[in-house]
């Protein structure tokens, strides 16, 4: 995804914004599918406002204030977005983003700030099938928020911090709360740090890969979310897997860019 | 949401009076006859034949969820020790025998006898001693051993053996004698109400359909707790009658149906309406589920033993998960249904285990896609609104992406 000259906003306009729990995201397109900008910003109470300052922030820097010509909105905060022609869900969006980025996409794992979800696209980068943890913060971004505070890291730094482990302790428990004593448990009996944040990152994968056994794991796969930043993550996907992953060079944004594209080709396409 | 989602049934008076007069008729006018609480699969035209009065817990039960009274019974049950774990039907049961102040109708009346099947689940038999034990009344299980393949006749034998010891342990408990002349009479009257349900069931194949997954819900519940009582048999034919009008006037259950669906599992009885609603408002009419279908099945005809031995042996839950994929694979067909919805039930084990194999095996048979939806048929604490309008959205959108 290469952003496009920021002069071009001259035609119209379509702007995809995703409020997540923990991000809200833009990606407005010109009608070539070029990317005339993209913003990431903290999603803070509700995400309305964090939105609505995005929103503004992405038409300005294009200038591109007067061509919108669509909107649509998508995440957590959706349904509660005044500004959007339309609403889709994450799955949608995050699958028709994935094709875009990388058309021989088959499976998408995006992994969001509290859920994470599997996704199986057929040829046309339809979703075909679909799977989401439920009611449960493992396998998300939260864990591994939570994970890092317990280990006393940045969330940032975290899985830079799980690549240097050599002996990964072992994280019986997928629960959140629970994981949580046992890395407390270990690192009071002297595990080191990298090895205990390790042990998380294997554990948090484990719990993706049970929820993406429910659709199959068909390559190619891509990994889309803010999550997929986190390299000692995709690095543990990818071992347990066995399979390549692609990661987008804009991750989080994937989902953005799928409601954007809805809006400039409309319907379900 | 200014326009009304549901089209109510002009039958719905007639069916709360009859409810009202089941449960009123257990307290007040059973007129000398013991009272049996029994499981829904239980062979209960044998216990009317000996003019045993019935309740049945997990109606009375379902009636507590859709009044949201049952996760606080549910609290009641597991500061007695029961676990969390355990079924919300045992659990609301067993919390409103412990606390029926807060319970609907201050709980059911004390039985007399206890009889509980083993087709419908495991857990029945733990829930009805521990209810044998607090009340101090006798309680016969029923056997029915799991039908792997094909119902044997070693089972069937097996099966109308306990029948035998059955009629016995309620001649022992009551004093009352069964009337075999009577046995058929109420056989022949249990299977008219059943075959006019499959009827009703099956007007639905129609385009609208006449009746969504609320619909089947709330009108199930005579066929479980008055089968073979003339009463319900008038009932359903009435429903019946309203229900074709509704065919041949092509009115639909829901304003829009662009979507045909199939539910498979208990309802959720705490958020009824407003769970459906979600559908409803995509456009999404469940026309067929299996949950309502397991009281579909007649008896067959003939002695009537080997024959309650048949039908109850044979119910879908204590069937393979062969049977199941199959069974879904055909109404998908005959009903025309474009997707199907799974509650991923926290209770009920054996309806939910084996789900995702199910739905896995039905998707390669049919092409059609399936939902799963985790939440509870009575405990409004497993119920988390959000994220199951984002899988219902999603799951819309991917049935019109095929379109």
């Amino acid at each position: 995804m290469t952003v496009a000259s920021r002069s071009s906003a001259a035609g119209r306009c379509y702007l995809g914004v995703d409020i997540g729990s923990l991000a809200v995201k833009a990606v407005l397109l010109d009608a070539e599918e070029h990317i005339l900008s993209r913003a990431v910003a903290p999603a803070g109470y509700g995400g309305q406002e964090a939105a609505a300052r995005l929103v503004a922030q992405v038409l300005s820097e294009a200038h591109a204030e007067k061509a919108l010509a669509r909107t649509v909105v998508t995440g957590y905060g959706r349904s509660l977005f005044r500004n959007a022609d339309e609403e889709m869900s994450e799955i949608s969006c995050h699958a028709r983003g994935a094709f875009r980025v990388c058309p021989e996409v088959r499976t998408v794992i995006d992994i969001g700030g509290q859920d994470s979800k599997v996704i199986r696209v057929d040829a046309r980068g339809r979703v075909m099938d679909f799977a989401m943890n439920d009611k449960c913060a493992a396998g998300t971004g939260r864990f591994l928020e939570v994970m890092a505070a317990a280990l006393g890291v940045p969330v940032a730094d975290f899985g830079a911090l799980a690549l240097q482990s050599q002996h990964p302790v072992a994280i019986s428990s997928t629960c959140t709360v629970f994981a949580e004593s046992e890395a407390i448990s270990h690192m009071a009996s002297g595990a080191e740090r990298q090895d205990v944040a390790a042990g998380l990152h294997r554990a948090i994968a484990s719990r993706i890969l049970g929820l993406a056994a429910h659709v199959g794991l068909l390559a190619e796969v891509v990994v889309s979310g803010g999550v997929a930043l986190n390299a000692g993550l995709v690095a543990a996907l990818t071992e347990l897997s066995g399979l390549h992953l692609t990661v987008p060079s804009d991750p989080q944004v994937v989902g953005a860019l799928g409601a954007a594209l809805f809006a400039l080709h409309g319907g379900r396409r | 949401m200014a326009e009304k989602r549901y089209k109510k049934l002009k039958t719905a008076a007639e069916l709360q009076q009859l409810m009202q007069w089941h449960y009123a008729s257990a307290r007040y006018l059973r007129l000398g006859r013991p009272l049996a609480w029994v499981t829904s699969g239980a062979p209960v035209e044998i216990l009317r034949a000996m003019q045993i009065a019935v309740l049945y817990p997990e109606n009375y039960t379902a009636l507590c969820g859709a009044r949201h009274l049952a996760s606080s019974l549910c609290q009641v049950a597991e500061a007695h020790g029961y676990s969390q774990d355990l079924c919300s039907y045992a659990r609301t049961d067993l919390g409103s025998a412990f606390d029926p102040a807060h319970a609907p109708m201050q709980g059911l009346p004390k039985p007399d006898l206890l009889i509980a099947c083993n087709n419908i689940c495991g857990t029945v038999v733990k829930w009805y001693e521990a209810l044998a034990g607090y009340y101090h009344v006798p309680l016969f299980v029923l056997d029915t051993p799991f039908v792997h393949d094909q119902l044997q006749d070693s089972t069937l034998y097996y099966v109308v053996a306990q029948l035998e010891e059955l009629i016995r342990f309620i001649e022992r408990a009551t004093g009352h004698r069964l009337d075999k002349a009577r046995l058929s009479k109420i056989a022949h009257v249990s299977n008219e109400t059943t075959r006019v349900w499959g009827e009703i069931r099956a007007l639905c194949k129609a385009r609208p359909s006449p009746l969504n997954a609320p619909d089947l819900f709330v009108n199930m519940a005579p066929i479980v707790v008055l089968r073979g009582a003339n009463s319900a048999l008038r009932f359903y034919r009435h429903l019946q009658a309203e229900v074709e009008q509704r065919v041949r006037l092509k009115v639909g259950a829901i304003p829009e149906e662009k979507h045909r669906l199939l539910w498979d599992n208990i309802a959720i009885w705490h958020h009824l309406y407003r769970f459906y609603n979600l559908f409803v408002d995509h456009g999404a009419c469940f026309v067929v589920d299996t949950y309502t279908g397991g009281w579909a099945h007649a008896v067959p005809e003939g002695e009537p033993l080997p024959g309650i031995a048949q039908a109850y042996t044979s119910i879908f839950l204590n069937q393979s998960l062969q049977y199941r994929v199959e069974w879904m694979a055909s109404l998908i067909r005959e009903y025309g249904v474009d997707g199907f919805v799974m509650h991923c039930n926290r209770s009920c084990k054996p309806y939910s285990l084996g789900q995702y194999a199910v739905r896995r095996a039905v998707m390669e048979r049919t092409g059609v896609p399936g939902l799963v939806i985790e939440s509870d048929q009575c405990d409004a604490r497993t119920y988390a609104e959000e994220p199951i309008r984002t899988r219902i959205q999603a799951f819309i959108e991917t049935l019109e992406a095929r379109t």
